[in-house]
């Protein structure tokens, strides 16, 4: 089967076009992802730092109702699946969910051991290392980031406050988000691209395939069989619909076994010693 | 032309003995070194088994190995290096096939892209780039090991060929 010239050809590229072109495929959806969830992270950084800019004046002014309000508020959101503040020990100080309100938050749990995985917990991260992917007790995805509350000159010489100059860290602020777009938008982007990458490969592929096929493999398979099957004496009947080089091929053939025949018959009459015809002198 | 007398029959016999042998070792070289591309192909195979577990059989690195081996590339840097590899690979192959040039009889396909899955697993984000590596891996080393297949069965072809036609002619002398 894999002898004949159609196969040789075509079987081994379309393999390979197909191999490469889902390879390819793969490695843009991989791109495409990696860069929605940056933007995503991107998008709960700015979040988190506009919630910090907000809750400032209530803090500078320790106003917890207001503060508490805002949190509340924003708790509400239907994207928000959690937001809370909690104090340099870990304590949560603020939160929608009020059963979590005075709890400890576990310093190993993911998002919190990036900055205290060593003894001295690290000062600052960038934005993508702050944020987490992890699915929640509601079996939800969601992309959390952490954002702390560092200890401004206003906070220190604040006349109400008790936050002395030298503690550089007041709290944090720890936000999360639903990634259900995200996913819907990545399934929608996977659906579009195997329908279009499928779209390319059949035309590609087959088309080439068959153009292939018909233009050069299946001529010369006809050639090839009237070249081994054709008789002297049927020459002119059974000769194949063939154009271009292969046409050529074949009228050089005709002419060839045409001028084999004369040959053959003028040697049949001179061995008979009979005069040859008169097409032949 | 041919030499018809015993005493020439006699010298030819030896020659012909040991160019048999030659042409059977060819045959047999041949062989072997189309089998060598179908070894590549079950050890890329293997290798991509371990790499869909996230090569879960081996331990984890230490902190110690993996600060001396320092940090590993951003893996938009290795995809960027898979696509050129196997697309240098199949215009490679198809070009040495166009020019019915010797392939290559090695494992260095299998080695190369076992070295992408340890540079993914390193980079934290082979889960995401498994089936990338695993279709070029496949592309590229199946267009290879086809044309190892396909190049040798021709020069077995010919050399049996040439195996029959000095049986006939020694069949003739006798």
């Amino acid at each position: 089967m894999l002898s004949s010239i159609n196969s040789r050809a075509i079987v081994p590229v379309a393999c390979a076009v197909t191999g490469f072109v889902i390879a390819c495929c793969v490695l843009l959806y991989t791109f495409v992802k990696d860069d929605l969830i940056k933007g995503e992270i991107q998008h709960a950084a700015d979040l988190s730092d506009t919630i910090i800019k907000s809750t400032r004046y209530a803090m500078l002014h320790d106003d917890r109702e207001s503060l508490s309000n805002i949190i509340n508020s924003i708790g509400e959101q239907n994207l928000v699946e959690h937001v809370r503040i909690f104090n340099k020990k870990g304590l949560i100080m603020f939160s929608p969910d009020t059963q979590e309100v005075n709890q400890f938050i576990d310093k190993s749990a993911a998002g919190c051991n990036e900055c205290h995985a060593g003894l001295e917990p690290k000062r600052s991260l960038g934005t993508m290392a702050k944020a987490r992917q992890f699915t929640n007790s509601d079996g939800n995805d969601v992309l959390a980031i952490t954002a702390p509350f560092y200890n401004d000159p206003e906070c220190s010489n604040a006349a109400c406050h008790f936050h002395d100059a030298g503690q550089s860290l007041l709290g944090t602020l720890d936000i999360g988000v639903s990634q259900d777009p995200l996913k819907r938008t990545l399934g929608q982007i996977q659906n579009r691209m195997i329908m279009f990458s499928g779209m390319v490969l059949v035309l590609t592929v087959g088309a080439v395939c068959s153009l292939l096929y018909r233009q050069v493999f299946l001529p010369i398979k006809q050639l090839a069989d009237f070249t081994e099957n054709s008789s002297s004496d049927r020459l002119n009947v059974d000769f194949p619909e063939v154009s271009g080089e292969v046409a050529r091929l074949a009228n050089a053939f005709q002419r060839i076994t045409s001028r084999v025949r004369e040959l053959e018959e003028q040697l049949h009459h001179k061995e008979n010693g009979a005069s040859p015809p008169d097409s032949l002198s | 032309m041919r030499q018809a007398g015993p005493q020439a029959d006699l010298k030819q016999v030896p020659g012909r003995e040991d160019l048999r042998q030659r042409i059977e070792a060819r045959i047999r070289r041949l062989e072997r070194a189309s089998g060598t591309g179908l070894w590549s192909m079950v050890l890329f195979l293997a290798v991509s088994y371990f790499a869909f577990d996230g090569f879960a059989i081996l331990p984890d690195l230490s902190d110690d190995v993996r600060s001396m081996l320092g940090a590993p590339p951003p893996g938009e840097m290795i995809s960027l290096a898979l696509v050129v590899y196997a697309f240098s690979s199949i215009v490679r192959t198809l070009a040495r096939m166009s020019r019915n040039i010797k392939p290559y009889m090695g494992l260095m396909h299998a080695a190369f892209f076992a070295a992408f899955y340890t540079f993914y697993q390193l980079s934290g984000v082979l889960q995401d780039n498994f089936w990338a590596v695993f279709f070029a891996g496949i592309s590229v080393m199946g267009l290879d090991n086809y044309y190892l297949w396909a190049h040798s069965n021709e020069a077995i072809g010919k050399e049996r060929a040439l195996l029959e036609s000095m049986r006939r002619g020694g069949e003739e002398n006798v």
